[in-house]
């Protein structure tokens, strides 16, 4: 129970400046990474016409996730941004799934991780939106309904960063702490792993989902 | 024990958690229930759309469910961070 709110934190003091590394955070980021680039090569290792499990499975994440692409974006540009989608995807999926293993804890519990792609996600979709339609419309949709209510676009641009990682963020945290204080109340092994299935397995893939899903909408929204 | 100002700090930090966590899912719980009930009978109209309505649903609920979120990122710093 004394571990609730607690980070584990390395601080390395550099000409006066404190730096801060979530060592838990940065070890687990990376075991998904490396995980995730072991399953690509795994699966685009021996490619056939007629396809082994591993390359199977990746066809059929792949084929989904572009579709999904080119249903909300248009052809052209969907083909250009879902290869991004899918790393989000996949990379969140295996981040919220993380949890169930005992020792392991989801890089995205901390904030840190969900706020740096939500930040992403909104440098990737006003880019797009740049690119697109070009200076002159992208500034002038700001001013859209008057003039004045240029502060209030802005500020709802913003408001949708905070949104998207504050979502990712206190799911999957309250899901911990959920699993957490029930299984120190109870001390059985009955219920807390239903509670792992629940908030690892299911509530993790429909936000990693709802996730890469809203990217792709603010995409969208930026470049029509 | 004498009970001190830090202490009734703490204990109203503790009450404004439940109370926020509390109040503040009623929102969500109404609209989610709300989306669902509409997703299901427009599945019900036209059951060839279901994949692209759940999908539809399902996003639509996530976004409803932020203010329930911030609720509970705001119970959370009252809970540990006051």
């Amino acid at each position: 129970m004394e571990d609730l709110g607690l980070l584990k934190q390395l601080v390395i003091t550099i000409f006066g400046y404190q730096l801060t590394f979530n060592i838990e955070t940065i070890l687990m980021t990376w075991l998904v990474l490396g995980i995730l680039i072991f399953f690509g090569f795994m699966t685009a290792r021996s490619r056939r016409i007629i396809p082994g499990p591993l390359q199977a499975v990746g066809e059929l994440l792949i084929t989904q996730l572009y579709d999904l692409t080119d249903d909300a974006l248009d052809k052209e540009l969907g083909q250009k941004y879902a290869p991004m989608i899918c790393a989000l995807f996949m990379f969140l999926l295996l981040s919220n799934w993380f949890g169930i293993v005992p020792v392991f804890e989801e890089p995205t519990k901390d904030l840190n991780t969900p706020l740096s792609l939500g930040i992403m996600g909104f440098v990737i979709a006003h880019y797009a939106g740049l690119r697109a339609k070009g200076l002159k419309t992208y500034l002038g949709n700001y001013f859209q309904p008057i003039f004045f209510m240029a502060p209030l676009n802005l500020i709802g641009e913003l408001a949708k960063i905070v949104s998207i990682s504050f979502r990712l963020f206190g799911n999957i945290m309250g899901g911990a702490i959920i699993i957490l204080v029930v299984s120190h109340l109870t001390y059985s092994v009955l219920l807390p792993p239903f509670l792992n299935a629940f908030f690892g397995l299911f509530v993790g893939t429909i936000q990693a989902f709802v996730f890469t899903m809203l990217t792709v909408v603010y995409i969208s929204v930026q470049v029509k | 024990m004498a009970v001190e100002g830090v202490h009734i700090v703490q204990a109203a930090g503790f009450l404004g958690a439940g109370l926020a966590m509390g109040l503040g899912a009623i929102g969500p719980g109404i609209g989610e229930g709300m989306a669902a009930a509409k997703a299901c009978e427009a599945i019900s109209k036209n059951p060839k759309e279901a994949g692209l309505l759940t999908r539809t649903m399902l996003v639509g609920q996530a976004v409803s469910e932020s203010t329930g979120i911030y609720s509970l990122v705001i119970a959370l710093l009252l809970l540990f961070v006051v």
